[in-house]
């Protein structure tokens, strides 16, 4: 196919509105970023998987043509690329999949070494890696760490083989145990456990035992996701062919309330819907996503907000290893001011911090839905689903469950 | 030259069309590129259907013993709901073939229809048709139409219009058997309208058959009943292109055009007589087009919001339907959870079923659709009496001396084996049983009278569901009734929603609002609050049905590239919020309005 002409970024507006009159960007490059910028994240994606967990969406593939050498290849020129639209020093990188954990200890060193002598590293910075605890070695986490890697993140999602077999999630649950001793013996002082709850057959003692088992191996902090039916997985076309039945909605909410409950019990405080933490062991990085900050993304599949620009790289493998420079881009979005208020407001709301009033009013006054927002805040406020807690708007405990009710009015 | 007059009827399938179109290919009138369409059908949505909605005429000529013949077949309504047009077309008639496929049998249609020929004194001529296909059987058909009909089984023709065998012979016996029609009783012209058409570029379209006179080019013509006089600028005759002609004789039919700008000016049964020199008294039998089922017609875009524009393009696809269509009525309406819209009439379920599918078609517009309600006469306390076609419209209880209903006389036609499960359904629809018998073998006759208010909600689809395709039915109204009705209002969140609300008799209302209940239950999402669904008559609650609060409703993953789509999903089910009608703080879906139509008990 022919590639259009690229598009120089004095013709645009940073509106995008002429963009769209135009041919569609084919990189970055196209987009009116402003560059350079100052990066203050980075999220990189590595799409191997040894097998395709059955409630999964992440774009990832069970790679049998032995192309990692090639991918982290293209992933050092993609670095390359990204460095010359970014400056300054990365505050988080995150490096997620896929299973990031598969990659040969070889091309992880390669990797990092390359992302270092790219990038200017904060020292300060937060450096997570998604682990499977199938896949850690001692001989991985040390590379990891000579790397920079500080904060592991491993997908435990449930002790319980049953519920594990109902993901088509293959993994040993004693593999977790392993995995987080071996990243405390090799340095990693800050490691978070992703657990799923309301998976199909699990009762509320079953969620709190899994709940306790990985409390007791004394993570800093804890992903607790209700199970999410996302379009096109097997799970979801199982639930459509009836055969699993999800949670029952109450079940749910008593296992979401349990969680809330035993993790303020534990020490842990909530800052998301979906996250706990012990303090000052927040994710920096996702932190930067619900407060609409800016991040790169290198690698196929990962997406990347910059300057009120988001877009994701294509998704497929080949494609990415075929390209140079910049990778090809889908889903470039920009939004108008009123629509990025309404998803300031979604993503804030998610935070217990939530939004300061005085904050607030300047988003509500911005545009002429405010008034819209603010009967509809105010509406929320009267049914106990939001409260003003020290100048702040947050959502309460009902609120959390109820989130998109609350936030689909403010959009 | 002769002339023959004659009509076709036949039960939808029975193959009308295919034969009225040999039989017009015999005669020379139709060449075979031509014949690739039934033409005498105009409009897809007939077609589709294979109904005939609207009659033509066509004149064309055979030769029997030696003669010219001029055969004018006229062609007629299929469906019960259009009766009184049927029977107009047939007065125009002095004979019909009566059409009954060979592999299916006399069936309920076919009976209606040749009682109504009957009526009219027209000569039947019995044709099995299809007899080329593997499973006819002429002979059992034969059978069943003397049983049932009583005309001889031996006076059958059997044909196949797809093969054209047998289609001599009829014709030949369209001429040989069938009346000629009589001649002129007085000296002054008198025609009968039996069919019209809206044309855009032409107007109205006339078509009639001249019983006394004649009606020449540039007569000055009056309508007996509606009393408008017009000028004839345009006269023919079909055969089957249209063919322009001076002057149309004693016992013909053709179509005329004389700058009539509604059909409202034309009505189907009048006279036309000439202005100079009218007849004393028209010709007899005709009626103002009744009205029996009801329904609103909302646009399905506009909230209850005030927004006039989607109303405004649905006033417009009414007003152009009915210059096709002069035999439904609109007027406007408004309803708290619906906004602005129609109240219609019509003259059956199956016309209501058409005019919504041609103005969803031809007008572009979506459509929600109220359940439809049957006219009731209310006599009050103080002797006044009232026609109500919507149950808010229902005068307050202490007032009310009676209310009656409309009844229909019901036709089912289903094999023996069905016969104790359509019983059941006609019972339990408050039906009265008059007679059952056999009409061959395997299949039965069961007449019952029963309130038209009960047929028309899913009585059809229980009757095909019951007897697995192979039942059919048919029905006339035969008068009104006094019962035990009252209005049973449906309050959602306790608030009366009108739209939904409906007549029905006491005994059933209860089993009845169940079953609406528990549809709207599903049809209504559920709320962050619980909602109480129930239904009243009176002050009194019959049933009731609550919608659990939601729990939850979180997207518990949303991280950087999740951000865009989740933001879509929430986009979307606000949209989705925003075409949902607002009753006393609940959201409810269109399609919930129409749950009283079908109940799945």
């Amino acid at each position: 196919m022919r590639k259009p002409p690229p598009i120089s970024i004095a013709q645009l507006t940073s509106d995008g509105a002429s963009l769209q009159e135009k041919s569609p960007p084919q990189s970055a490059a196209d987009l009116p970023l402003g560059t350079p910028r100052l990066l203050s994240g980075l999220y990189v994606h590595i799409p191997f998987c040894f097998h395709k967990c059955h409630y999964c969406d992440f774009y990832s593939i069970v790679d049998h043509k032995d192309r990692q050498a090639a991918f982290v290849d293209r992933l050092v020129s993609d670095f390359h690329a990204a460095a010359q639209h970014n400056i300054g020093a990365i505050q988080t990188i995150f490096i997620g999949g896929g299973t990031p954990t598969l990659l040969a200890v070889g091309l992880w060193e390669r990797l990092l070494r390359a992302l270092h002598a790219t990038f200017e590293i904060a020292c300060d910075v937060e450096f997570t890696v998604e682990a499977n605890p199938e896949t850690v070695t001692a001989e991985l986490l040390n590379v990891l760490t000579a790397g920079g890697v500080n904060r592991l993140s491993i997908g435990a999602q449930s002790f319980d083989p049953a519920a594990l077999k109902m993901l088509e999630r293959w993994h040993d649950p004693a593999n977790v145990q392993r995995s987080v001793s071996l990243a405390r013996a090799a340095g990693i002082e800050n490691i978070n456990l992703d657990l799923i709850f309301a998976i199909p057959g699990e009762t509320l003692i079953d969620w709190a035992h899994d709940l306790d088992t990985a409390l007791a191996l004394h993570p800093d902090h804890l992903s607790c996701y209700g199970l999410m039916y996302e379009p096109n997985t097997p799970m979801t076309m199982r639930l459509k062919q009836g055969k699993l039945h999800r949670a029952d909605d109450e079940l749910e909410a008593q296992m979401y309330q349990h969680t809330i409950d035993r993790l303020a019990q534990a020490g842990f405080e909530q800052y998301e819907i979906s996250n706990w933490s012990l303090p000052g062991r927040r994710c920096q990085h996702n932190l930067l996503y619900w407060h609409n900050a800016d991040w790169w993304a290198c690698g196929p599949g990962a997406a990347a907000h910059v300057n009120g620009w988001r877009w994701k790289n294509i998704p497929r493998l080949d494609a990415y290893i075929d390209g140079d420079a910049l990778p090809e881009i889908q889903d470039v979005e920009h939004l108008d001011e009123d629509g990025r208020i309404g998803e300031a407001l979604m993503l804030r709301l998610r935070l217990l911090d939530g939004i300061a009033s005085s904050e607030l009013d300047s988003l509500l006054n911005a545009t002429a839905s405010g008034p819209l927002r603010r009967a509809s805040i105010d509406r929320n406020l009267e049914n106990g689903l939001l409260e003003v807690c020290d100048d702040t708007i947050r959502m309460t405990n009902r609120g959390l469950l109820l989130a998109d009710s609350i936030v689909l009015e403010l959009l | 030259m002769p002339i023959r007059n004659f009509s076709i009827i036949a039960h939808i399938d029975h193959g009308k069309s295919t034969l009225a179109d040999r039989l017009l290919q015999a005669t020379s009138a139709v060449s075979d590129r031509d014949r690739r369409e039934q033409f005498l059908d105009d409009m897809d949505l007939e077609r589709e259907r294979g109904i005939t909605i609207k009659a033509s005429a066509v004149t064309v000529h055979h030769t029997y013993n030696g003669e010219d013949y001029q055969l004018n077949f006229i062609d007629t309504p299929g469906h019960v709901d259009f009766a009184y047009e049927v029977s107009r077309a047939l007065t125009a008639c002095e004979g019909a073939l009566l059409v009954v496929d060979a592999t299916q049998g006399v069936e309920a249609q076919t009976v209606a229809n040749a009682y109504l020929a009957v009526d009219n004194n027209l000569e039947l001529i019995p044709v099995v048709n299809k007899i080329d296909l593997p499973a006819a059987d002429p002979d059992r058909v034969a059978m069943e139409i003397e049983q049932v009909l009583g005309l001889p089984a031996e006076d059958c023709i059997y044909c196949s219009a797809k093969t054209g065998k047998g289609i001599d012979e009829l014709l030949d016996s369209i001429c040989r058997i069938l009346p000629a029609p009589r001649t002129s009783e007085i000296e002054q012209t008198r025609a009968l309208i039996f069919d019209s058409h809206y044309d855009e570029y032409r107007g109205v379209i006339v078509y009639f058959r001249i019983f006394d006179g004649s009606l020449k080019l540039g007569d000055k013509i009056r309508m007996m009943g509606t009393g408008r006089t017009f000028t004839i600028t345009e006269l023919g005759r079909y055969t089957p292109y249209p063919t322009k002609v001076k002057e149309i004789g004693e016992a013909e039919v053709g179509f005329m055009v004389a700058a009539i700008k509604t059909l409202d000016d034309v009505r189907v049964g009048d006279t036309i007589t000439l202005e100079h020199d009218p007849a004393a008294e028209p010709l007899p039998g005709y009626e103002e087009p009744k009205q029996m089922v009801y329904c609103d017609f909302y646009p399905a875009t506009a909230a209850g919001d005030g927004k006039k524009g989607d109303y405004e393009d649905l006033r417009e696809a009414m007003e152009k339907l009915h210059l096709n269509d002069a035999s439904f009525t609109y007027d406007t309406t408004h309803s708290d959870a619906l906004g602005f819209g129609f109240r219609c009439g019509f003259l059956g379920l199956l016309h209501m079923e058409i005019v919504q599918e041609r103005i969803e078609r031809e007008g572009g517009v979506e459509i929600v659709q109220t359940a439809p309600t049957v006219s009731y006469q209310v006599e009050k306390t103080d002797g006044e009496l009232v026609e109500i076609h919507n149950p808010a419209d229902l005068p307050d209880a202490s007032v009310i001396k009676e209310i009656r209903e409309p009844i229909v006389r019901l036709e089912i036609i289903c094999p023996n084996a069905n016969i104790g499960d359509l019983i059941k359904l006609c019972d339990a629809r408050r039906g009265t049983f008059k007679e059952q018998k056999f009409l061959s073998d395997t299949r039965q006759i069961l007449d019952y009278e029963l309130p038209l208010g009960e047929i028309i909600y899913d009585f059809y689809d229980k009757l095909k569901s019951i007897t697995r395709g192979y039942g059919t039915m048919d029905y006339e109204i035969i008068g009104y009734q006094p019962d035990r009705l009252a209005k049973v209002s449906i309050l959602v969140n306790g608030v009366p929603v009108e739209a939904l609300s409906l007549i029905a008799h006491k005994d059933n209302a209860e089993k009845r609002s169940r079953a609406i209940l528990v549809k709207l239950k599903k049809q209504i999402d559920r709320h962050q609050f619980e909602i109480p669904l129930q239904a009243a008559i009176g002050g009194k609650i019959i049933a009731r049905e609550s919608i659990k609060a939601v729990r939850k409703n979180v997207t518990a993953k949303c991280y950087g590239g999740d951000i865009t789509r989740k933001r879509k999903l929430l986009e979307k089910q606000k949209e989705g919020k925003k075409r949902m009608k607002t009753v006393g703080s609940v959201n409810i879906p269109q399609e919930a309005f129409m749950s009283i139509l079908d109940q799945g008990e």
